[in-house]
């Protein structure tokens, strides 16, 4: 690809999905100032490697360069953050034999979820142990499917679907909370 | 995924069924196995119910806005830069230059293709550089004005319009007809702009149509209008409150603004 196509390219492939790239970015970083890097690398990056697109989903492509983008940043400028959360094997495991993710006896008045204001949700979101938060922010904010978010983070497709499912379970517990 | 059997005994499974089929991941034949287990079961349709409630929930927590600094950054990625401009675009953050591979060489690489590429010039714009948005608006505009009909459903009746908008979306902008002043009303069309379906009316000044894209915003703010030029279209975006509206057109710059004014004057009648 000749420099002219990879520009044009460029221009057609990133630049409609700055935005999901630089919400993926804040949610793992944690802030806007350190995303906006994230983002402009990722897009140095996507720039550099346009060759490599094949044509598929653009959004896709390019969220997981800046997934990646993204934990290569937070490595070499963050001290490496405590889990909050215990082992996450465990917790994965936990969650397969239980099934559980949806409580059933959960009630089915669902008022404290339409109402819940956006900085709760975003809080609650927040509050989320990352491989779950980064499944769900994959999935609900971003919009991919379970397949390009496995092929993305590497799991198989039935762990995107029960990181999913712990994760929206979570959030509703988190949000009933706060209610 | 599973045969009927496993579907109805495995207790295990459902729970990620449902949410699924909530996520739009089934096969028509499996999806409609799912619904009729949930309406046998109330429990699985809390579940169901619950999840959709969340989903819709979080489908309001906006993307964070790409500040201008930042999209002036990146749109020199892509474009010829100014020897003078060289500094600012590839001074990345110090802690960066600490990176395993050489960026240095990187950027330099991109500073020869950006030199070479002298074609796309428009991103450099400073003072109007359109946000994604604007720009698959401007391209959904061409796109329109391009294919066989600039719209899904032709009327100049908003009567017909505005009900058909509310069938596909759920939703619909107001839809006055202004042809006393000049601007029939010619019909409406779905876009599909971030993934998201946008209910856009099609108006007809002369010989011009003019796209008026809106976005429904629970949480807009009211602002005035803000003239654009995008991809060779005159843009003007405002919101009321209600919906976020980008106007869109070939035709001239006072013509649009006069199509603004009678529109807003129409649909928030002071």
């Amino acid at each position: 690809m000749d420099e002219g196509a990879s520009l044009s390219r460029f221009n057609e492939v990133v630049l409609p999905h700055l935005s999901a790239a630089l919400s993926l970015a804040r949610w793992i970083t944690g802030n806007t100032s350190d995303a906006e890097d994230v983002v402009q690398e990722a897009c140095l990056n996507a720039f550099g490697g346009m060759a490599s697109y094949d044509g598929g989903n653009a959004k896709a492509w390019l969220l997981t360069i800046v997934r990646r983008t993204s934990y290569r940043w937070l490595s070499q400028n963050r001290k490496p953050v405590e889990k909050a959360m215990g082992d996450l094997t465990d917790l994965e495991e936990a969650t397969t034999i239980s099934g559980a993710n949806i409580n059933p006896k959960l009630n089915p008045e669902t008022n404290y979820l339409a109402s819940a204001s956006v900085a709760a949700l975003e809080a609650a979101i927040t509050t989320l142990p990352e491989p779950f938060r980064e499944t769900l922010v994959l999935r609900d904010i971003n919009e991919l499917s379970y397949r390009e978010i496995a092929t993305m983070i590497e799991v198989p497709m039935g762990t995107v679907m029960s990181r999913l499912a712990r994760a929206r379970s979570l959030l509703k517990t988190e949000l009933e909370k706060s209610r | 995924m599973m045969d009927d059997d496993q579907l109805s005994e495995n207790k295990i499974a459902m729970p990620l069924m449902v949410q699924a089929l909530v996520d739009g991941e089934l096969d028509p034949a499996t999806a409609r196995k799912i619904e009729n287990l949930i309406a046998a079961d109330p429990a699985l349709a809390a579940q169901h119910d619950s999840l959709l409630a969340l989903k819709a929930a979080i489908r309001r927590v906006p993307q964070p806005a790409i500040s201008s600094a930042l999209r002036m950054k990146i749109a020199a990625i892509g474009s010829p830069v100014q020897p003078t401009n060289t500094a600012t675009v590839l001074s990345f953050p110090a802690r960066l230059a600490s990176r395993s591979y050489d960026w240095r060489a990187l950027a330099a690489s991109i500073m020869v293709t950006a030199v070479l590429a002298s074609g796309a010039t428009r991103l450099l714009n400073l003072n109007s550089s359109p946000d994604s948005f604007t720009m698959a608006i401007a391209d959904d505009h061409r796109r329109s004005l391009l294919a066989a009909s600039p719209f899904d459903v032709a009327s100049s009746d908003r009567h017909t319009v505005k009900p058909w908008l509310d069938a596909k979306l759920g939703v619909s902008p107001p839809a006055p007809d202004l042809a006393a002043q000049g601007f029939s009303l010619a019909g409406g069309r779905v876009e599909v702009i971030s993934d998201r379906p946008i209910p856009t009316l099609v108006y007809r000044h002369h010989e011009h149509l003019i796209s008026l894209v809106a976005e429904p915003r629970h949480d807009a703010g009211v602002s005035e209008p803000v003239d654009q030029s995008v991809a060779g279209f005159s843009v003007v975006k405002w919101s009321d409150g209600a919906f976020a509206y980008w106007a869109i057109s070939d035709t001239e710059w006072p013509d649009l603004n006069d199509f603004v004014a009678q529109f807003r004057a129409a649909a928030n009648p002071k």
